[in-house]
């Protein structure tokens, strides 16, 4: 028995390859979710995300260790902890998109041991929470992916689950959309209902989760508060000009906050920066050389493991 | 109580499924057809007193067709479609679940038998009398359910195997021999009749042929429940694979593959 939502131990998956060493997806996860606590999950693809939800989940058994949830043992009370979480996959597979969203919701309700009646209301309450309702009973091959993904969370929440494990649940969804999938992870969070997020999106994480762990190789690298997460989002930046003369390049080179310029072929070149604030200086140099074609972004996942990760190391 | 409810929910999630995907049911607009061949070839060659068989025969080969093609795949669909996860993840028997789904897919296919006699009706003319309503009922009854029991087989089976089309391709014309559907399985070579007698589908042939001959029927109770014991065979192994499936995918990860 376990006191977190969620809980592993040393926990490991390997799969077996043909002529070749295992691959590790897991190497020793130590990982505690509290109760109640939405939590974001951080890493690039490969990193064991999606392996350590399908052992929560209980679809996948792990090679070594343990995980609990709701202090229940994923492999020895699997029945146990099946009642207590919902699962939602990212993408499009996953739902019967000949049946109607409400067909799907009252064959899923049934499932979870509400059939006939009281599937009917849930499945209508659940459509009505993620703003589908209107449109229950047309085909879900019809709908966008991003009414396809609140059917997933629709679906994930039949079961009145207490621990609820959302596996890239933005992935395909308008600006739009992901507001409101992030408003509605908030009344989860009221319902005090513990979440785990995985994510690529780093803004995502900082604005749904209480906590963010990063995982990279299988092994928890990791955990932060999401406004570090913030802090290095607006840290990590480059701005992409083309044409600069070498002699700015050199002086922009020297402004504090640039980490490097980079060449990218075609008279393009990147400059990176690793402190807030320093793009908007980077910006007024250029401009000020009378430099117009420029654009800005911020670093990506791996990015921010390559310069962050890799040279200050985390809290665990 | 929560099974038959899981059951319930089950057939009535496969009736919709039906309904939304006719083409699970393309072997009933083969079955017409067959009827059509087999009677014009028993008229043609003067064998009027065998035309029920040629009615009775693309009905039972509907009932196998219709599970070995259908019910056969249902795991797999599910897995390629990603909710077999969803429904390992889920507290229902995925058993139960899989079972109820092919019973319901099992008792359509029992159509076939209707067309049939109507093709003959408005094709030929000919209205093949049921001396032995029962029996005839109570046969497609057990029938069906011996063949849900298999199907539930096949559907563990064909997870597990690959190269499956060929094989479902592959078997079905054995069954029809040795399951009596095509001729009775009297009239099989000898070394054939023992290796039929296994086979549930022979039973059900023969009872539905003795069920529209006016004769009296031997023996049809044991008969009957030949049918259902070696549908309760495949049913137990249907279970027991389904439940070696669902182990064996969790453990090598392989429940979420296309």
């Amino acid at each position: 028995m376990s006191d977190g939502a969620i809980r592993t131990s040393g926990l490991r998956r390997e799969f077996p390859r043909r002529k070749d060493q295992p691959r590790v997806a897991l190497a020793g996860l130590d990982l505690e979710i509290p109760a109640g606590e939405v939590h974001g999950l951080l890493g690039p693809n490969g990193a064991g995300k999606t392996t350590l939800c399908k052992i929560l989940s209980t679809v996948l058994l792990p090679s070594g260790g343990q995980a609990f949830v709701d202090g229940c043992d994923v492999v020895a009370q699997a029945a146990a902890v099946r009642p207590r979480i919902g699962i939602v996959l990212g993408g499009e597979r996953g739902l019967y998109t000949r049946l109607t969203a409400r067909q799907n919701l009252r064959y899923w309700a049934a499932m979870y041991g509400r059939g006939g009646r009281a599937g009917q209301l849930l499945a209508d309450r659940l459509l009505d929470r993620v703003g589908l309702l209107d449109r229950a009973d047309e085909r879900v091959e019809t709908y966008s992916r991003g009414m396809k993904q609140r059917v997933h969370l629709a679906r994930g929440l039949v079961g009145d689950p207490r621990v609820l494990i959302l596996d890239e649940p933005t992935v395909g969804m308008d600006p739009v959309a992901a507001r409101e999938f992030r408003a509605l992870v908030g009344e989860l969070r009221a319902e005090r209902r513990t979440v785990l997020l995985t994510t690529h999106d780093m803004a995502e994480a900082e604005a749904v989760c209480d906590r963010v762990s990063l995982i990279d190789g299988g092994r928890l690298l990791g955990t932060a508060d999401p406004r570090t997460i913030g802090g290095w989002l607006g840290a990590f930046e480059h701005v992409d000009v083309t044409g600069a003369p070498a002699a700015v390049l050199a002086q922009v080179e020297t402004l504090p906050g640039v980490s490097g310029v980079t060449e990218l072929g075609s008279g393009r070149h990147r400059i990176e920066t690793d402190r807030s604030g320093a793009t908007q200086a980077v910006l007024e140099v250029l401009v000020a050389a009378g430099l117009t074609r420029l654009s800005t972004g911020t670093a990506t996942l791996e990015e921010v493991y390559l310069k962050v990760i890799g040279e200050r190391g985390l809290l665990v | 109580m929560r099974s038959a409810g899981l059951i319930a929910a089950a057939v009535r999630f496969q009736l919709v499924t039906l309904r939304r995907s006719p083409g699970d049911l393309l072997v009933l607009v083969t079955t017409p057809l067959l009827t059509v061949t087999f009677l014009a070839i028993l008229r043609g060659a003067g064998r009027h007193d065998v035309q029920a068989y040629g009615v009775l025969a693309p009905g039972v080969m509907a009932l196998w067709s219709i599970g070995v093609l259908v019910c056969g795949q249902i795991i797999d669909t599910e897995r390629a479609g990603g909710t077999l996860e969803l429904l390992l993840a889920s507290p229902a028997a995925t058993a139960l679940v899989v079972f109820g789904r092919i019973a319901t897919v099992t008792v359509c296919s029992l159509l076939a038998i209707a067309e049939a006699w109507l093709v003959a009706l408005v094709g030929f003319g000919v209205l093949v009398p049921v001396p032995h309503p029962w029996l005839f009922a109570a046969t497609l009854l057990c029938g069906a359910a011996a063949t849900a029991g298999w199907a539930t087989a096949m559907a563990g089976t064909f997870v597990l195997a690959r190269s499956t089309r060929l094989f479902q391709n592959a078997i079905s014309y054995p069954v029809f021999v040795l399951g009596g559907a095509l001729v009775p399985v009297a009239l099989l070579p000898v070394g054939l009749r023992w290796l039929s007698r296994l086979v549930y589908l022979s039973w059900v042939s023969q009872l539905l042929r003795d069920a529209v001959r006016p004769a009296a029927v031997a023996h049809p109770l044991p008969r009957l429940a030949m049918v259902i014991g070696l549908g309760a065979v495949g049913l137990g192994v249907g279970l027991v694979l389904v439940r070696r499936v669902s182990a064996r995918v969790r453990a090598t990860g392989e429940a979420g593959l296309a």
